[in-house]
């Protein structure tokens, strides 16, 4: 399954990706944030040591999350700021911590966080505004190393066919 | 000197790692007559009082937990409502992360280069290091072994005003692990680091394993 996170509230990008997959018979599925509730992740560290795999805010990131532990793709669409997705989109990708646990292990010749679920779960961005594209590109290849998994690569709103041939 | 210091990370000050590590780090700073103010982006009731800071001091350091590679959600928040200054300002920053090696926090600080630039300010560099993830866990001379080194590094930096040095380079630590280090560390990590992180969860109440999966 792909997941698709709108944190934009234009949702003509989400259309114009609707009309792609349809046409594609991808099996996905679409959330739009802007009717959603997500905070910031504050550090507590309770998924890791006190509610393990469950984050201590109750608020809509939960749908999200209940949905990446069972995708192959996610994608985040994102508003820029400062050369970068801006704090929503980032968010989203700072309150994945549940899906890892307090265990660590090396992967290569890196510390990693042992994951708590079996899926792997490759990422990709679709922006929309001014980013460092270079840079960009080396984050979500290294967030990537969070969910165990590959960057599906970097595209800016304008690109959404490109993006669109990499889902599957 | 005068330093804006703006703590950038989103846990209460209370139990912020990146907070213990400012305290070292101003002991040293204010030896040679340097002096600071510092807010915390946790309490966004200081963030008018910070934004104006931010305008009035052209010294500014940013001290931060690495989150997702990056820099966290809600300091990017922040940082979002100012504007470019383009008036000679200088800023710097300290990145801290639970992760030991250099390696890790490298994406991290390449995103600081940039966005000094966004935000119109000279970049006076970066102080890298990880493995301060239990820094929370300990108390008194417990956590002091962890956060002294940085009292250096305050000197350091009242000093020079920047984090070029080859003494704050060597910070950081080693870049990745020698192989035989690897093995002893994910040896440990198998056994007494699963013993001390079920301590931990067992102070915290946590009824559950480790690795429970609440969704599967």
């Amino acid at each position: 399954m792909i997941l698709i996170v709108n944190t934009t509230s234009d949702n003509a990008i989400t259309g114009e990706l609707k009309r792609c997959i349809d046409e594609k018979t991808l099996e996905a599925e679409i959330v739009e944030c802007a009717s959603l509730k997500i905070s910031h992740c504050i550090g507590c560290n309770y998924c890791w040591l006190k509610t393990p795999g469950e984050c201590s805010i109750k608020d809509d990131y939960e749908i999200i999350l209940k949905k990446i532990i069972h995708a192959d793709q996610l994608w985040v669409i994102s508003d820029t700021a400062l050369g970068f997705i801006d704090h929503k989109g980032k968010n989203i990708f700072d309150r994945i911590l549940p899906i890892a646990t307090m265990y660590l292990k090396f992967k290569g010749d890196q510390m990693r966080h042992v994951p708590r679920y079996d899926q792997r779960t490759d990422i990709g961005i679709i922006y929309s505004g001014e980013v460092e594209r270079d840079y960009m590109d080396r984050w979500t290849e290294r967030a990537a190393l969070n969910f165990e998994s590959r960057s599906l690569g970097v595209f800016s709103k304008e690109q959404i066919k490109e993006a669109v041939s990499c889902m599957c | 000197m005068h330093v804006l210091i703006i703590n950038g990370s989103p846990r209460i000050k209370k139990f912020s790692n990146t907070d213990k590590i400012l305290g070292k780090f101003t002991k040293g700073l204010c030896e040679n007559g340097t002096t600071f103010e510092q807010y915390e982006v946790s309490d966004k009731e200081q963030w008018d009082k910070m934004r104006e800071a931010y305008y009035n001091n052209d010294n500014v350091l940013i001290a931060l937990p690495l989150y997702v590679e990056c820099i966290p959600g809600l300091l990017l928040e922040f940082l979002e409502t100012l504007k470019p200054k383009n008036d000679g300002t200088k800023i710097a920053f300290i990145l801290q992360s639970g992760f030991a090696e250099g390696i890790q926090l490298r994406c991290g600080e390449a995103y600081l280069e940039i966005l000094a630039r966004k935000l119109g300010c000279e970049y006076m560099g970066t102080l890298v290091k990880g493995d301060n993830f239990s820094i929370r866990f300990f108390e008194g001379e417990q956590q002091d072994r962890i956060t002294e080194p940085y009292t250096e590094m305050g000197r350091e930096y009242s000093k020079q005003g920047n984090f070029r040095s080859e003494d704050c380079k060597k910070f950081t630590g080693p870049e990745v692990f020698p192989a035989y280090v690897r093995f002893i560390v994910g040896l440990m990590q198998k056994t007494v680091a699963k013993k001390m992180f079920a301590k931990v969860a067992q102070n915290w109440g946590c009824t559950k394993a480790i690795d429970y999966k609440p969704y599967s």
